[in-house]
């Protein structure tokens, strides 16, 4: 009995993967095929790849987009963990009517559809002085409503005795923070990470507002200008797809281990 | 408190740093556009374009053409996606925010009017700056509003009738047949080659406008009157546009399709006979290189209404100058002299990038009478030029999207047949209603 | 206590202090500005002050209600399966002893990641008439002719469910995966001794024990469906008709594709702002943040 249930769950799973695995791989294979094999439909790997990679150098600064996007999601990433967790400790830990009340307005920010506050924003960052740096980027959702939420959820179930004893052995408010919350809650910044540096890494119609000259585009504002031309080079696009792509699905790689990090602890 | 205050300091610190390293940068390569530095006689100019193997590669051409007469001048072209380039455009303008703006923008024809008329006095008028009696007619008018003329023409879209030669002849059509047909003939035709070959005649797209666009263009109508009113009810050419669209639908030689790279599949993979398209489609239909010696160009059909030709137009873009711009003067200059008025630029335009202008003086010039191989040795730009001097002038208006919008909405229920008197009316009162 | 407590409460503030400033100065400040703007209409840069009129015309606006209704099928329909499915996967990918986990997460995660422009080539080729879809569904005799999916306005909506669900399970299933760390393992094994089955475990001890963060699921689900707009722009661009146009994209036209309007796209805006807050507000509610 135990073996067929076994076998039904990696059915399921094996299926659930082939979908969600399914354009992943026509990617990888339209990266090495020429854009008119691409429309036809064509699904074997072909030999274009290295035609299709020189394209796209010459005709973008690739290195310069990936290097701009890495500085807008990696220091994006760390500020926002630290104030959204600091901010869901806060609100959760040190529960009040107050705090309540102050988290319910900030909630309100996440539901406001982007493209309407991004005229006032934009006003914003150009009185600031701010416009065209990846501190314009970073800035707007450096802490957001949602992420502060995802802490806060989180530590509803972060074992209290724990602060309890922290505070006996004499540590303040901080150090308890520091040195007893975040390491017990590792998996949670490891899913907020991949999840904001995701968000960082793939955010669009800000960046596209915000930085103005060629030298400051990020990743998907090049995929996106390569996409749009009247004769659009297809397979040109997949490579800079991968490109784009390949540095969330590492971060996820390298992260995922704090998934099963809880388990072990119990298998012993 | 000191974590908060050090955690405080190190965001900040971070912040402006960034902001620091960001900001000093973008003085010395950000605002060259706009030219705040302000006053210096500075030569160089900043464009916004949106394909850099067409408009930007053009742009390119008219610097080298520009920079032998007036040295030391520069042009910088920042590419972009098409709809990105709008929502930049907008936001700034909208936001009243000049810093970013460039000097020399490109505008899609059918956003000319809204642009124009929704951001008062932001684009320069071009009106004694270039002699507009060189161009296609159809081409100035869209660039006029008010009895000015706001930018220059640019590439056209004039269409035509790509046609697989082997397929017809095959169903036993020759050359001549397709000449000077209308819809239905079109249709008719349609159905021997889908019963003879197997192959679907064209395809269709609902949730796009360009067939309902090319048909209204050249029957002389448009989705909005002159003045900017619905034109739905009681419009002969709106009546016949979508009796048209309703049989190709009907009829079952089209091939429904959803979007642009299946469209491009489409014909790339041999599945249609026909492609009815702008003359910038040529390049995505050599891409299928197996299929060279097999493509000719006919006019396209004409509609069964009073004043309807055979010819249209689909697409096509101008080159606008922000009146704000520090270099104005030097843009306008810049742009009147070369793709405002040279026929150099046009037929190297044509040779390099494969794109079609307006200028007449280029027409009679030895790269439009080159015969391509593809195409059978056929003259197809000397065809597609004398096509597009009769494309009928019309007033693209401001409100050619909400429009389309309004029709697309319907669309469905007059494909199923429901009364088209009752449909037009819909939409006349949905268009009403969105633009108020 | 009342010392306790006020200490407590202090100590509080200096946590969420800096955070809620950030949140209040970039997120707050725009949304005044643009609830100014919602009280007037115009085009480009050119406004007057019309009252409410903007919001009167919301209510006598045939493609704002069109939005509307598509857009809350998407929620109701797809929201539930959605995260429905992410737990049952998370469920399952937690389990101790379960080979080839690595695999499947990483797998399962990849939509979420792979970038919209091929995901749209994409879909549009497996929902094409002569597309992968149609082809295996006539070669095992479900369908005998072809179904253009995306040209019928309930295939297209379905091909849009579809769309998102592939794409957001494994972003859902993460969040899940994380909190399921949280859960003491020795919980199962107890329950495992008293002989509770898996499905019996799944329900009395993972449901409850996510609830936090199944609720959160829901609200950022909610919200995000709301405001969804890249899915539909990229597969059906709203059509056929306007029969898959969503709110987003109807804000996203009144901006930037039609003569733009500001005001009554932050008119059209605030619309969201009030559906997600109530929904969210009846989530919380029925979630039991009773404390």
């Amino acid at each position: 009995m135990r073996k067929v249930s076994a076998a039904a769950i990696h059915l399921f799973l094996i299926i659930a993967s082939v979908v969600s695995l399914f354009p992943f791989v026509w990617m990888l294979i339209g990266m090495t095929n020429s854009s008119s094999d691409i429309v036809k439909g064509k699904f074997s790997f072909g030999s274009e790849l290295s035609t299709n990679m020189n394209k796209l150098l010459d005709m973008t600064d690739l290195g310069g987009a990936f290097w701009n996007s890495a500085v807008i999601a990696v220091i994006g990433t760390v500020c926002t963990l630290i104030l959204s967790s600091m901010a869901g400790f806060g609100f959760e830990i040190y529960r009040t009517k107050g705090k309540d009340r102050l988290f319910g307005i900030l909630m309100l920010s996440m539901m406001m559809p982007f493209a309407a506050v991004m005229v006032p924003l934009f006003r914003m960052f150009s009185s600031m002085g701010m416009l065209n740096t990846p501190t314009a980027v970073i800035l707007p959702t450096i802490t957001t409503a949602f992420m502060i939420f995802f802490f806060m959820q989180n530590t509803k179930s972060f074992p209290r005795e724990l602060l309890q004893a922290g505070r006996v052995d004499g540590l303040g408010e901080w150090r308890l923070f520091t040195h007893v919350y975040m390491p017990t809650m590792k998996p949670t910044y490891a899913a907020a990470a991949i999840i904001t540096f995701m968000n960082y890494w793939n955010s669009f119609l800000w960046p596209l507002i915000a930085l103005q000259t060629p030298d400051k585009k990020t990743l998907p504002l090049i995929v996106s200008s390569l996409a749009s031309s009247y004769n659009p080079d297809y397979g040109m696009i997949m490579v800079a797809i991968v490109i784009t792509t390949l540095p969330t699905v590492l971060i996820f790689f390298l992260l995922q281990k704090q998934f099963v990090q809880g388990m072990l602890g119990s298998v012993k | 408190m000191k974590k908060l205050l050090s955690v405080l300091l190190l965001v900040s610190m971070t912040a402006s740093l960034l902001a620091a390293c960001g900001s000093s940068k973008s003085s010395d390569s950000g605002q060259s556009g706009t030219g705040s530095e302000g006053g210096s006689a500075s030569k160089k100019v900043v464009a916004w374009a949106w394909d850099p193997s067409f408009n930007g590669a053009a742009l390119k051409i008219a610097e080298e053409l520009y920079a032998k007469e007036n040295p030391g001048f520069e042009l910088e072209v920042v590419d972009m996606a098409k709809t990105d380039l709008e929502q930049k455009l907008n936001t700034n303008l909208a936001s009243g925010v000049k810093e970013g703006l460039p000097d020399i923008i490109l505008v899609n024809d059918p956003n000319i009017q809204k642009y124009v008329t929704a951001y008062p006095g932001t684009f320069a008028d071009f009106t004694d700056k270039v002699d507009y009696s060189q161009f296609s007619p159809y081409k100035v008018d869209a660039l006029t509003i008010d009895g000015k003329v706001y930018g220059v023409p640019f590439d056209i879209g004039v269409t035509g009738m790509f046609y697989r030669s082997d397929y017809l002849e095959q169903a036993g059509f020759k050359a001549e047949d397709l000449e000077n047909i209308t819809w239905d003939e079109y249709i008719e035709i349609g159905k021997v080659v889908k019963e003879k070959t197997g192959k679907y005649m064209s395809t269709i797209n609902p949730n796009d406008e360009a067939l309902t666009s090319i048909l209204l263009q050249s029957g002389g109508s448009w989705y909005i009157t002159p003045d900017n009113k619905g034109n739905f009810v009681d419009n002969p050419v709106m009546t016949e546009t979508l009796r048209v669209y309703k049989a190709i639908a009907d009829s079952g030689i089209a091939k429904p399709v959803t979007g642009w790279s299946e469209f491009v599949g489409s014909f790339n993979a041999g599945d249609v006979a026909t492609v009815v398209s702008g003359v910038w489609q040529i390049s995505s239909i050599m891409d299928a290189k197996d299929q060279s010696g097999k493509w000719r160009v006919a006019p396209i059909p004409r509609l069964n209404v009073e004043g309807a030709v055979n010819a249209s137009n689909e697409g096509g873009s101008s080159w606008f100058v922000l009146e704000g711009s520090a270099n104005k003067d030097l843009a306008i200059d810049f742009l009147a002299k070369t793709i405002g008025g040279s026929s150099e630029f046009y037929e190297r335009f044509l040779k390099e990038n494969g794109g079609v202008g307006s200028y007449i003086p280029s027409f009679s010039s030895e790269a439009y009478s080159q015969t391509p191989e593809f195409f059978g040795g056929q003259a197809i730009y000397t065809d597609f030029t004398k096509w597009s001097t009769e494309v009928p002038g019309i007033s693209l208006g401001m409100y050619t999207q909400e429009a389309k919008d309004a029709l697309k909405n319907e669309l469905p229920n007059i494909l199923n047949g429901s009364d088209l008197t009752q449909s037009l009316a819909n939409i006349q009162k949905l268009f009403e209603q969105q633009v108020q | 206590m009342g010392s306790k407590w006020n200490k407590s409460n202090l100590m509080g503030w200096q946590f969420v202090l800096l955070p809620s400033a950030l949140i209040l100065l970039f997120s707050f400040y725009p949304m005044i500005q643009s609830l100014l703007l919602s009280f007037q209409s115009g085009k480009g840069n050119v406004y007057h002050y019309v009252g409410l009129s903007n919001y009167a015309r919301l209510f006598s606006d045939p493609m704002f209600k069109q939005a509307v209704l598509n857009t809350l099928l998407y929620l109701v329909v797809q929201v539930p399966i959605m995260l429905m499915l992410g737990l049952v996967i998370a469920y399952f990918l937690n389990m101790p002893g379960l080979k080839f986990k690595g695999f499947y997460r990483t797998a399962i995660f990849l939509p979420c990641v792979t970038s919209l422009v091929s995901y749209a080539v994409l879909f549009k080729s497996i929902f094409a008439v002569d597309g992968i879809l149609n082809r295996m569904l006539m070669s095992i005799h479900i369908i005998h002719e072809p179904i253009a999916w995306l040209m019928d306005p309930v295939w297209a909506k379905v091909a849009i469910i579809a769309a998102i669900t592939w794409r957001w399970t494994g972003y859902n299933m993460i969040f899940y995966l994380a909190a399921m760390q949280n859960i003491d393992p020795s919980v199962y094994e107890a329950a495992s001794i008293d002989g509770a089955s898996k499905t019996r475990q799944f329900f009395s001890i993972t449901v409850p024990m996510l609830k936090p963060i199944i609720l959160f699921t829901a609200i950022i689900s909610t919200n995000g469906t709301l405001q969804l707009f890249d899915e539909v722009v990229n597969i059906t661009n709203g059509g056929p008709g306007n029969s898959t146009m969503t709110i987003s994209q109807y804000i996203y036209n009144l901006s930037f594709m039609y003569t733009p309007n500001f005001g009554y796209a932050a008119t059209v805006s605030y619309a969201i702002v009030i559906m997600v807050a109530v929904l969210a507000f009846l989530q919380l509610k029925v979630g039991g943040e009773k404390k």
